[in-house]
């Protein structure tokens, strides 16, 4: 213990300022993990707890992508004797009018649903039964049964200013529909899914306003046993499956499993610079008190307990930092949720993020992964400090050099990493995940990081010449002192190089992809007009047209052709994929579909129409592995169809995969002859701001429909597009604060333990502010070496993750793309931190007592 | 050179490990300028903080210091910093040499730092370092030179600007006899050769031998 106070405790307190920065530099990693973490969970858990809620107390159900027939019901009745509880249920979205906001629609036997759902009634139409009230009589319920009724729980009625009797006018599947508040529902059971936006309905009712006669979305059931579930496999219809509803909830899991990954192991670039800056913190305190080492290991002191104390050291930074850290992600999942929250919304599905809540199990991951990594970062330099002799530690100004032998080793190690980065890259992913890329880039950096001290030695020695001609003797003695310190000098340098990489890896990356993507949907998006049942983009999948509209508007004079473009989410597997549709002969026409395979779409068009083929995206083609000539089976209203792929084209809207047919093939296969949005192409001359006017005002009022230029389509994708990378360059902007505090740590380190030097150079007549911009030349150096490595380690990560990580998670060809000015305006900040970080320790340099630090002699 | 204290007293103030200690207590004395001085006394007796004070590394506490006519204790830093630049020569125990410059470019410091032209500083330190017997270690890193030869070039870096006042404190307590014995004799060649005066602290009766005369110190106090 009293090793342990006088090489770890009592310097810890001593030096506060290397103390706070390297607890600041762990919390702040470990923050970024926790809050990724929170606001993950929270966006997940919204979308979880919806589906239970929904779910109530069904064991299993029968699922359709295409829906049910409810005949169904009637062969499942002799069941009933054994146990066996079931209920009807449409499930659909629909959307606000007034408000165009989503609303999900539940229609339920309002009788029979009692065993599934827990509804308690805050009031009914014909009187109030909440608070000690008596409850209405039966008769009373008989008014929810109508079929313009909507019972809606009590926290949308006050959003929304709803009263009983109030009238909601509704969107649902191209139906517009005036419903009636008949009922309002206590904040419990299904009335708490989505965020308390679902309107329920009974099921005949919902049947008849929104087009689904004789219809079911899925019959939730509660199955008493294995012998009842083997009964209910052998009724089952050809498009439908029994399955456990959480079955869903994995299926959304794994399509949001690459996003998430991609989160953490952006988060993780933060922990790992954290971790540069633990190993630089210790290995700067046995550098510090390597005399107190020697003395100590003179008077009996074993290796071992060397070891342990520093090691200690390690994990007192870590533990301490993880405890800050954790809170401080509490605080910042809050924006980070934000953040994600709309990627999640505009990509994947729908669902309102719930509040944050730190659970035990994340405070515990927090705390054990800053932990653990900063006793691991802690245990290189606490093996050297047990394994050094003792006379060699007492000796005055030991010089702490990299040997020339063991840079050498380190630049094979470094070539072998390169070398193994290569060969990983060529693995397949697993279960989606590239884990191979991940490994791919770990190496990379551990390449890097291998290669710094030859670099820092290398560029130090080139600059020599030219600091001395700047700055005279000032420059010369900055660009020496650099590598008279390499091992702290390096290990700053590599953590900054690697935030720096990162930075421009991630620059790259996005620069290239948002380059792929505009050129993809200038190619893509050429009609003049889309007509939508909503405003903005994210509102497309919950309000529908009417095939009616297809006939209207080809009665407009100055439309060439219409597109009728319908999508719905299908199960494929273990995923839920897109199909989407429209119309092949326009397309062919009009369109310009980019394609992979063949290289161009016309032909291919027009054989898909002929033989009633689809074209599959190039995610699907990659996930699935699937290319032209195979087929794809999907589930349809005649139970499981094989069609045969024709095309593979490039689709950057969507990562889970897209099978496209033509608008006859897919009315065929799903009987769904509804509209998401109309593409169309203006007759030559006309112009898309005048037919905008006038197809809104022909279309407003009938349809709800909303016009929207190509350029407001153009500039909506980009948005999106812009909104979703905030969060990663926010990521990784911490993960350079945390290296530049490593420089700050490293540089007032380097000046405590110089101050005798400093000292020296001060008496042999250099004024204080000459010391000063020494050492903010020293931080520019460093600054300098590590854009250097940075910029180099960028672009093959870059490279790494647009061809392995990207191609393998999400499935997409993006062209590589540089975005110079953006590369260059983070690389100057990036320069210019590291200036700003040899401020504080110049200052500290500026104020060295010369007396104090010659006292020795 | 001329050295003279008035009443000087220095006391260090107190740290948090010890309370404040005086170390000088009404010191006057004078030094001609061009004498080469010994400062002699026991360890701890106040040796090294008159040569800081004399070498305007620190201030006196009270009283008054003039090198020449300036009086060095109200002079502000910036100007402290260039009179050590300029006019006054250092020799430690420990040579100090800078570690990352090599044994040229550390003789050529106090050059580069008067900011002198690059023909100017090759001739002097070529000439100095030929003094000291030196010319073949110009390309050396200190680390690679023994005690002896540390020693010499500090020597060099201490008189290549030609100061009027060299200070050496123990310039002979980290070396052997033989060497200890060389650098003696070169500090005195050197005196002997330019007007500088020259102030050593010693507590080695063979090295206060070689100055014209001794300064006896003894508890912060001189004492003959």
């Amino acid at each position: 213990m009293s090793l342990l106070r006088a090489l770890v405790l009592r310097p810890m307190v001593r030096e506060k300022i290397r103390t706070t920065l390297t607890v600041l530099g762990i919390a702040v990693g470990v923050a970024v993990v926790v809050a990724i973490a929170l606001s993950n969970q929270s966006a997940l858990r919204a979308f979880r707890e919806s589906v239970d809620a929904v779910a109530g107390r069904a064991n299993y159900q029968i699922a359709s992508d295409v829906g049910i027939d409810e005949n169904l019901l009637i062969a499942l009745q002799p069941l009933w004797s054994r146990g066996l509880r079931f209920a009807p249920v449409i499930d659909i979205d629909g959307m606000v009018e007034a408000s165009q906001t989503p609303i999900r629609i539940l229609g339920v036997d309002l009788l029979s649903d009692i065993h599934f759902r827990d509804y308690r009634y805050a009031s009914i139409l014909s009187g109030t039964s909440a608070g000690g009230a008596p409850a209405p009589s039966p008769a009373r319920y008989l008014d929810l049964f109508r079929t313009d009724s909507i019972i809606v729980p009590a926290t949308f009625a006050a959003e929304h200013r709803l009263r009983l009797g109030s009238p909601l006018a509704l969107s649902v599947l191209g139906h517009q529909t005036t419903m009636i508040v008949r009922g309002i529902l206590e904040p419990r059971g299904p009335a708490t899914a989505f965020n308390g936006s679902i309107g329920i309905v009974d099921i005949a009712a919902a049947q008849k306003q929104f087009g689904r006669l004789g219809q079911l979305t899925r019959v939730d059931l509660i199955v008493p046993g294995e012998e009842v579930r083997s009964a209910i496999a052998r009724l089952l219809p050809p498009n439908a499956r029994l399955e456990r509803p959480s079955r869903r909830n994995e299926r959304v899991e794994k399509m949001l499993r690459a996003f998430r990954v991609n989160l953490f192991a952006l988060a993780g670039v933060a922990l790992l610079v954290g971790m540069f800056l633990v190993y630089n913190t210790v290995l700067i305190s046995i550098l510090r008190r390597r005399k107190d080492v020697g003395v100590l290991m003179t008077l009996g002191a074993s290796p071992g307990q060397i070891f342990a104390a520093f090691l200690a050291e390690g994990l007192l930074f870590g533990a301490a930092g993880s405890v800050i850290g954790i809170f401080l992600g509490d605080a910042l999942a809050f924006l980070i949720l934000r953040l994600i929250g709309r990627t999640i919304n505009a990509l994947y599905v729908t669902s309102e993020p719930q509040a944050i809540v730190l659970t035990p199990t994340i405070a515990l991951v927090g705390a054990a992964v800053g932990t653990l990594l900063s006793l691991i970062a802690a245990i290189q330099p606490s093996v050297e400090a047990a394994h050094v002799r003792p006379s060699i530690l007492i000796r005055t100004g030991l010089q702490q050099r990299v040997g020339r032998a063991r840079r050498s080793v380190l630049a094979i190690s470094a070539v072998l990493c390169f070398a193994a980065a290569a060969a990983v890259c060529r693995l397949p992913p697993v279960d989606g995940i590239s884990i191979a890329g991940y490994l791919a880039v770990l190496l990379v950096v551990a390449g890097f990081s291998l290669l710094s001290p030859l670099i820092v030695t290398v560029v130090s020695s080139a600059l020599r010449k030219p600091m001395r001609a700047a700055w005279g003797m000032v420059g010369q003695l900055a660009s020496a002192s650099i590598p008279a310190s390499l091992r702290r000098t390096s290990i700053a340098c590599a953590a900054l190089a690697l935030a720096t990489g990162m930075m421009v890896a991630v620059a790259l990356m996005v620069g290239s992809f948002r380059e792929t993507v505009r050129v993809w949907v200038d190619q893509t998006v050429s009609s003049d007009l889309w007509l939508r049942p909503a405003k903005g983009l994210s509102n497309a999948d919950i309000a529908l047209f009417p095939a009616s509209i297809v006939d209207d508007l080809r009665r407009v004079p100055f439309i060439a052709a219409v597109d009728p473009i319908r999508g719905r989410d299908v199960t494929y597997g273990d995923s839920i994929i897109a199909v989407g549709s429209g119309d092949f002969d326009v397309v062919g026409r009009y369109g310009n579909l980019p394609m992979v395979t063949p290289r161009s779409s016309q032909p291919a068009l027009q054989d898909a129409l002929l033989r009633k083929c689809v074209f599959v995206s190039e995610s699907f083609a990659l996930k699935f592995h699937k290319r032209v000539g195979d087929s794809v089976e999907l589930p349809t209203m005649r139970g499981v169809e094989r069609f045969p792929i024709t095309g593979v084209y490039r689709d950057y809207s969507n990562d889970r995969g897209v099978v496209v047919m033509d608008r006859g093939l897919f009315i065929r296969a799903f009987q769904d002859d509804k509209i998401n949005t109309v593409v169309l192409y203006l007759k030559k001359g006309v112009a898309p701001e005048e037919a905008r006017k006038k197809l809104e005002a022909a279309f407003g009022p009938k349809y709800h429909a909303f016009a929207v230029l190509n350029r407001e389509i153009r500039a909506e994708v980009m948005k999106i597009f812009d909104q979703t990378f905030v969060i990663t360059y926010a990521l990784l902007a911490v993960a350079v604060i945390v290296a530049v505090l490593g420089i700050v740590n490293t540089l007032a380190a380097l000046i405590l333990e110089r101050s005798r030097e400093l000292a020296l150079l001060r008496i042999l007549g250099m004024s204080p502010i000459e010391v000063r911009r020494m050492i903010l030349l020293e931080s520019s150096i460093l600054g300098l070496i590590s854009i250097m490595v940075g910029l180099a380690t960028g672009y093959v990560l870059s490279w790494i993750l647009i061809y392995v990580i990207n191609k393998q998670s999400f499935g997409w060809t993006i062209e590589f793309h540089a975005p110079l000015r953006l590369i260059a305006v983070s690389l100057s900040i990036t320069f210019l931190a590291s200036i700003l970080a040899g401020i504080f320790p110049s200052r500290l340099a500026g104020r060295i007592q010369l007396p104090t630090a010659i006292q020795g002699e | 050179m001329r050295v003279r204290l008035e009443h000087v007293t220095h006391i260090y103030p107190a740290t948090d490990e010890s309370p404040p200690v005086q170390v000088l207590t009404d010191v006057s004395l004078e030094i001609r300028s061009g004498d080469f001085v010994v400062v002699m006394g026991a360890s701890g007796s106040g040796k090294s903080t008159l040569l800081n004070l004399i070498g305007a590394v620190d201030r006196p506490t009270s009283g008054r210091l003039f090198l020449g006519d300036q009086e060095t204790s109200s002079l502000p830093e910036s100007a402290l910093t260039m009179l050590r630049r300029q006019s006054i020569g250092f020799i430690f125990q420990f040579f100090n040499l800078i570690p990352t410059l090599n044994v040229f470019e550390n003789v050529a410091f106090p050059l580069s730092l008067n900011g002198r032209g690059r023909g100017e500083i090759d001739g002097r330190v070529r000439e100095v370092l030929d003094r000291v017997g030196l010319p073949h270690r110009a390309t050396h890193f200190p680390g690679e030179l023994a005690g002896g030869e540390m020693q010499r070039v500090a020597i060099g870096r201490a008189i290549i600007h030609r100061p009027s006042l060299i200070l050496a404190d123990e310039p002979t307590g980290n070396l052997d006899s033989r060497n200890g014995e060389m650098v003696l004799d070169l500090i005195r060649s050197l005196h002997d050769e330019s007007a500088a005066t020259v102030v050593m602290a010693t507590h080695s009766d063979r090295a206060a031998s070689r100055g014209d005369y001794i300064i006896h110190i003894a508890d912060g106090q001189v004492t003959r």
